[in-house]
């Protein structure tokens, strides 16, 4: 009786003890996010008014605002993502749905995503340069910088939306299969409506990859920091930007305010992309 | 009817061309057209951005692209002939300048920096050197508080910390770092931020904080204050010159341009990034 009563008190503080220990680290997790966040706002909201979201870059980024930065990343991200989503869409299905048939193939693809997934950026912004800049004669420009950065999240987004697609219970194949579906009507009704949450998991890094990138654009997009006329010209990335305004002297405030933008901006578009895909793509199985 | 048209615009066309074409020569003045590449060192990227907006504004048909990578990514360029121009911010090496055009435009000095509350108000060359080779490791060696002293140093291949090494003659693997840094604001908030360090980086870099009430000091180098007019008169030991450079026989745009760069009208956007102003000669 004794025995089994201390057995319980010493569990009941092993359970303590591990409940400590997740609370506590959990704890810690965040208060160095809301540091990070907290430390920015604090330096950086002061700086941000409306002048600031749409005016010129002045004094190398001391003055005017960040209105041509914001207009290249989106550009050098539309790039990214038309480039992005059809290959990587494509590719997963092939690695998640046609794997067996052609296992060297893809293991082949599997493992070369899983190489490209590892390779620093710097390396990226080197090839891109090389191959986008001056082998294709694209030179400095968005469509170079997005091009880059389309080989940079490939590797990601395929492999979260692999994992969706995988996520999903073999039993709806088989129930598809068992109606008559047809390849192509099971991917399109029931697949990808099932894997949305791998799909949207997959867009937000990528998206987060890409808006947070420096190294492979300062040499693919480059420096210019005008108004971009078309997407052959050279265009500066918010996150390029606020690196350049931390080697300006006195460029310091104004890099806490694009800090500030370029979070916004992240957290903005990962809502939209998430709650896009789960309601467009993920409604109809929902409907189901 | 239309084909005459075509033949009248034709003719004034080449009209138009040679009288172009007669005019290059006295071309200076808002007649300029075409299209600049400048690559290279970071630390001239924004002045250069800077200064190539205001030379656009005056020649509208000017198009002037700055990209940067580092001084010795605007050396290859240049001879690679990806770019018109290079920026540089470190002196070129002879099998570097052989090749081509160096022209500079402005000067960037180097000072010693301590944290403002360290009591030691000067320190003779030697006893930087000993400082950064480990010989000397605690203030009291040099006349300050017995603690010990935190030698911040600059990551490799930085043009600041080529300079550095060169006026005091040392070696970059005989130096004893305990901190290494990137850029100039790195190192001045890791000095300000510890009482017992030591470090080095630009001179106008650090007076612009010291306005800010930094907390930094800058020390004398071989009995010359530290500040940007004695970097501007060429009285300030350790420096580098920011360069552009060009090939031999540079275009008649990119010659206009380093002109205007080394001219007075853009003495204050040089000041406006704390780097010291060339005088033209």
């Amino acid at each position: 009786m004794s025995r089994s009563t201390s057995r319980g008190a010493r569990a009941k503080v092993a359970d303590g003890l591990v409940q400590a220990l997740v609370w506590g680290t959990a704890g810690t997790v965040s208060a160095v996010f809301l540091c990070l966040v907290g430390d920015l706002l604090w330096h950086g909201l002061a700086g941000i008014d409306l002048d600031f979201l749409t005016q010129g870059v002045e004094r190398t980024g001391r003055a005017g605002g960040i209105f041509p930065i914001l207009v290249s990343t989106f550009l050098i991200l539309a790039v990214c993502l038309a480039v992005s989503i059809p290959i990587g869409l494509l590719t997963a299905i092939l690695l998640s749905e046609f794997s067996r048939r052609n296992p060297t193939l893809s293991r082949l693809v599997g493992a070369s995503l899983d190489v490209l997934a590892g390779v620093p950026s710097i390396v990226f912004g080197l090839f891109g340069n090389a191959f986008f800049c001056i082998a294709l004669g694209m030179g400095f420009s968005i469509l170079s910088g997005g091009l880059t950065l389309s080989c940079m999240v490939l590797p990601i987004f395929i492999r979260s939306v692999e994992l969706g697609l995988r996520a999903v219970p073999s039993d709806y194949r088989l129930a598809g299969a068992a109606l008559g579906m047809s390849h192509t009507s099971m991917l399109l009704k029931i697949l990808l409506p099932a894997g949305a949450p791998g799909i949207a998991a997959g867009l937000m890094l990528g998206v987060g990859r890409a808006l947070a990138e420096t190294a492979a654009l300062m040499f693919t997009s480059g420096y210019a920091d005008r108004m971009p006329s078309s997407l052959m010209d050279s265009g500066r990335a918010l996150s390029l930007h606020i690196y350049d305004l931390t080697q300006v002297t006195g460029g310091r405030p104004n890099a806490y305010a694009s800090g500030v933008v370029l979070v916004a901006l992240l957290l903005v578009i990962n809502l939209l992309a998430s709650w896009t895909v789960e309601h467009i793509v993920g409604g109809r199985v929902q409907r189901v | 009817m239309r084909h005459s048209l075509h033949l009248t615009g034709l003719a004034g066309l080449v009209l138009l061309q040679a009288a172009c074409g007669n005019a290059t020569p006295q071309a200076a003045a808002g007649q300029l057209s075409g299209r600049l590449v400048i690559t290279g060192s970071s630390t001239c990227a924004p002045l250069v951005s800077d200064i190539s907006k205001r030379f656009e504004g005056l020649h509208p048909a000017v198009r002037i692209d700055v990209q940067t990578g580092g001084s010795s990514r605007g050396i290859a360029d240049v001879t690679r002939s990806i770019a018109d121009i290079g920026m540089v911010s470190r002196d070129l090496k002879p099998s570097e300048a052989a090749e081509l055009m160096p022209f500079v435009f402005a000067l960037d000095g180097v000072a010693i920096i301590l944290h403002a509350n360290n009591p030691i108000r000067e320190l003779a060359d030697a006893q930087v050197k000993g400082i950064y080779t480990g010989a000397i490791s605690n203030w009291s060696q040099v006349g300050g508080p017995d603690a010990p002293i935190t030698v911040v140093h600059k990551a490799s291949g930085r043009a600041t910390l080529e300079v550095f090494l060169k006026y005091f003659g040392l070696k970059e693997s005989s130096v004893q770092p305990d901190v290494v840094i990137g850029d100039n604001q790195q190192g001045i908030i890791t000095v300000a931020g510890n009482p017992h360090a030591i470090g080095y980086v630009s001179v106008g870099a650090a007076e612009y904080e010291i306005g800010q009430r930094t907390l930094i000091r800058l020390l004398d180098t071989a009995g010359i204050p530290a500040t940007t007019a004695n970097v501007h008169a060429g009285k300030f030991p350790i420096g580098r010159p920011l360069i552009l450079l060009t090939r031999k026989n540079p275009p008649e745009l990119a010659r206009h341009f380093i002109d205007y760069c080394r001219s007075e009208a853009v003495h204050d956007l040089v000041q406006d990034l704390y780097y010291a102003p060339v005088s033209a000669k």
